[in-house]
């Protein structure tokens, strides 16, 4: 069998998922020898980003027009297309900007808006269709290997869809909400970092995203309770997530 | 031995029934268990991508078992993607199979609806082997449309020795068509069976299973005499992992085939 | 193998002792060379159960762990179960088993009931070898509570908090303050505790252990009322309480699953190795509040949060169908760690209409 060929591609973000598959990761060695590396500016000089793919790694937010359209012709060249990393799966920190008009953001930013040309951050699943998600920042290693041993045999993914709290007593961790009160995302975060922080008794951020029926308002709650001001709750929740319906309902709830 | 571990078998003859649905007949060896009844079910599987819960379309013959297999998910695409003579991993049989035993005692009423003809198929022919053990015996079967027939080879031999009657939800070619078109519901004032002691059998999607159950109580047959097969997310197949649970029971186990009297009304079921 | 409760020696009333504790304790450290003890201990102001290398370390006054020790030392968390491997053909290999002989001290009443509990899951129809091997390996050392903290209801179930079952355990021990009250209740046991300072336990002292009960009972602030409860649940699938509480409180999150010491679901997981030429199969604890717990092809047989929350609550609850005994112990775990505080015996009290 031919190697599957690979793509990587970045839009806007820090770049560290494409660092993370290709420098970090425990599989590396079995990644770069499974696949025929077509296209990934880390690690190759030139390659052919017209492809094709079998899979192309998508990376980033969605911020500029022209990041659309090469968009789309990465997918009409890939079989299949997967988003890696929280920016390209939920919008991740960039999208943060979407909670003001546009114009407030760049202005705060930048001085001279004329080569301006940034549009509203988004996830890559509104503008084409997605076959998989790899969540994380950055990715987390169960998902990641679970993605690029799904492709190579060629089989459906099957990424994890509970809350953080699941991992966290798979490692036996002692709850750090309910123990010490630290206001920690997990209930309402997929899960796939195999609980890193509250392992290490630092709250979950939620950097993989709210997972399937959040329950974001709820938590929401319980954090006021523990005296968090609405700031720090809207924070939380719009860190990481800003875009999504879970995390704006649960920012709204905090509002009242 | 750990009942979790599956046994080696090998696919003998793969059969295309419809587009998406093909018969794998399976030869398995000694280690797996000799009895088996209709209505039972294996977990069959791959390494790498898991293992489904499948019922059987056909009893041991000549070593071989049989499973008829829509591809819907992971392991059953995996399976599709297979060829004649190539290995799988198996484990079984497991659950409570149809009621033979009570099927001989009265009019007997098959009514399957897609692929759940493929439970019923076991059912069949063992009334088409002990025919004389049965009383009237009907079948109907509805599927989505006429290519979506399974097992047409095998309808002449069935029509010899039962009452068969097939209905499909909509005609989508131009060739001729003598049956029935709309919902199986409707087939069941076709038939004339006899009251009090007739047994049900019904398999198919769970809201054709609901009306064909109530249609069938409207028509005076107790539920406690109609048998429904559940279709739930297993991963152990022998009571353990809980996906397949309902407070009370364990389908894999106490199922899949129950009394509807038993399962009527079942919280979070459709029935 | 110790032949312990689960292999089936007589069981009553083997040999009733007195023992000083200090005693007890010289007896536990002189194992500790041919057995791995686990016991309570303070970590960072919580009591967990592990291995320890001293009986010093053990709190025994401990009030409740967060995981019961049954499930995390006789269910592993995750396991490997198969290593299957393509090559000429397909074969299937299974990992050394874990055959680590244990001591589990200071388990609770409920606890104890729920390893018994456990057991119908595991050594049932269809026995589960992993599981067997660490539970015939496993001596359980059971304790009686003297106080219940806020979120016990054992004694609204008949689990707690003394132990009323006389089999599928070891011993038991009752704190008579300078001494234990130890119950021997397999000859394995009685071989294995060859402590000298002891005097057999009279009527007197089982006089006392039922004032130390009487006592513990009166602390109980936490109560429920199972009488007619199952039918009620199933009568009222649709009460209010269910999407309520899901709407408003429940965060999905599964913590009351994980921390439940009778809840035994597992997924089975294939991971296959880069080089598509083995597969790891494991199973780790899953749990019934994951949307995709009751997925099927075309369908989720609970896809509504509130369903999810109500299979839990009633499948603990309701349990006299699957194995004739309650599914809940009333160790009140998933009251203390459920993030929103969601009490299943407040549920049950407003499905009652108190």
């Amino acid at each position: 069998m031919n190697k599957p060929r690979l793509g990587f591609f970045k839009y806007s973000c820090c770049a560290g998922c494409e660092f993370q598959t290709f420098y970090f990761q425990k599989h590396l060695a079995e990644t770069l020898a499974a696949f025929d590396i077509v296209y990934a500016k880390m690690v190759l000089r030139g390659g052919a980003p017209e492809g094709p793919f079998d899979l192309a790694l998508v990376e980033g937010t969605i911020t500029e027009a022209w990041q659309v359209d090469e968009l789309k012709k990465v997918r009409k060249n890939s079989t299949l297309l997967f988003a890696i990393g929280a920016c390209a799966v939920n919008g991740g920190i960039p999208a943060i900007k979407a909670l003001a008009p546009e114009l407030e953001v760049e202005e705060k930013v930048y001085k001279d808006l004329s080569t301006i040309h940034s549009i509203r951050p988004q996830p890559i699943n509104v503008y084409v269709p997605v076959d998989g998600y790899i969540r994380g920042c950055p990715p987390g290693a169960r998902d990641l290997y679970e993605a690029l041993t799904s492709v190579l045999a060629q089989k459906k993914p099957g990424f994890l869809t509970y809350s953080v709290c699941v991992e966290c007593k798979l490692e036996r961790n002692i709850c750090i909400l309910v123990a010490y009160g630290m206001p920690c995302m997990g209930p309402v975060t997929n899960a796939g970092c195999g609980a890193l922080c509250p392992t290490y008794k630092r709250p979950c951020y939620s950097c993989f995203g709210a997972m399937k029926q959040a329950n974001a308002p709820a938590l929401a709650h319980k954090f006021r309770k523990l005296g968090l001001s609405e700031d720090d709750i809207r924070r939380k929740f719009t860190m990481f997530d800003a875009n999504s319906a879970e995390s704006r309902k649960a920012a709204d709830f905090s509002e009242d | 031995m750990n009942p979790l571990r599956p046994v080696k078998a090998i696919l003998k003859k793969i059969r295309r029934e419809t587009a998406d649905v093909k018969t794998y007949t399976v030869q398995v060896g000694e280690e797996f268990p000799g009895e088996l009844s209709p209505g039972q079910f294996n977990m069959v599987g791959y390494p790498g991508v898991g293992e489904a819960p499948l019922s059987f379309s056909s009893l041991r013959d000549d070593g071989c078992i049989e499973h008829t297999v829509r591809v819907v998910g992971a392991v059953t695409a995996s399976i599709d993607k297979m060829t004649e003579g190539d290995e799988l991993l198996l484990r079984g049989p497991y659950g409570q199979g149809w009621p033979m035993d009570r099927a001989g005692a009265g009019d007997l009423l098959l009514v399957a609806g897609g692929l759940g003809l493929a439970p019923l198929r076991p059912v069949i022919r063992e009334v088409l082997k002990n025919r004389d053990s049965f009383g009237d015996v009907f079948l109907l079967y509805g599927a989505r449309n006429e290519k979506n027939l399974l097992f047409m080879d095998e309808y002449e031999a069935w029509r010899k020795a039962i009452s068969f009657h097939l209905t499909v939800d909509e005609l989508v070619t131009d060739e001729r068509w003598s049956h029935s078109v709309g919902l199986i519901t409707g087939l069941l004032d076709s038939v004339k069976f006899g009251g009090g002691k007739t047994q049900a059998f019904v398999v198919g999607p769970e809201m054709m299973m609901r009306f064909v159950c109530r249609g069938l109580m409207m028509r005076g047959v107790h539920p406690s005499k109609i048998s429904v097969s559940l279709e739930r997310r297993m991963k152990c197949g022998i009571a353990q992992c809980g996906h397949c649970q309902h407070v009370g029971f364990f389908v894999c186990k106490d199922g899949p085939v129950f009394t509807y009297k038993e399962v009527a009304g079942l919280m979070d079921g459709l029935l | 193998m110790f032949g312990n409760g689960m292999t089936g020696d007589p069981a009553s009333r083997i040999s009733d002792l007195l023992v000083p504790k200090a005693s007890f304790f010289t007896w536990l450290d002189s194992l500790r060379e041919r057995l791995s003890i686990i016991g309570p201990v303070a970590e960072e102001g919580r009591a967990v159960f592990r291995e320890i290398a001293s009986s010093g370390e053990l709190y025994m006054e401990y009030e409740s762990t967060m995981l019961s020790p049954g499930k995390v030392y006789l269910c592993s968390p995750r396991e490997d179960l198969f290593r299957l491997s393509f090559g000429k053909g397909l074969s299937i290999e299974e990992p050394p088993r874990d055959s680590a002989q244990r001591i589990i001290v200071g388990i609770h009443a409920c606890d104890t009931n729920a390893v018994l509990y456990l057991d119908r899951t595991f050594l049932g129809t269809f026995r589960d070898p992993l599981y067997e091997e660490r539970r015939r390996n496993t001596i359980l050392i059971a304790l009686n509570c003297g106080t219940a903290s806020k979120n016990c209801f054992c004694s609204s179930v008949g689990t707690g908090p003394f132990l009323k079952v006389e089999s599928g355990y070891d011993m038991l021990l009752t704190d008579f303050g300078e001494d234990y009250l130890v119950e021997i209740k397999t000859a394995g046991a009685r071989r294995l505790f060859d402590v000298d300072d002891i005097r057999g336990a009279g009527h007197e002292d089982f006089r006392l252990k039922d004032e130390k009960e009487r006592s513990a009972l009166r602390t109980f602030t936490k109560t429920i009322n199972t009488e007619g409860l199952n039918k009620l649940l199933r009568e009222n699938p649709e009460h209010p309480v269910w999407r309520h509480t899901a709407e408003e409180r429940c965060l999905s999150c599964t913590n009351c699953v994980m921390v439940c010491p009778t809840c035994f679901c597992y997924d089975v997981v294939d991971e296959i190795s880069m080089d598509m030429k083995t597969v790891r199969r494991y199973r780790q604890w899953d749990a019934c509040q994951d949307t995709r717990f009751a997925e099927v092809h075309g369908g989720n047989f609970r896809a509504r949060r509130s369903a999810r929350l109500r299979q839990f609550v009633t499948h603990k609850l309701d349990q006299m169908h699957q194995y004739g005994v309650s599914g809940t112990v009333g160790c009140g775990r998933c009251i203390t760690w459920c993030p929103t505080g969601i009490d299943l015996t407040e549920m049950a009290k407003q499905v009652q209409g108190k």
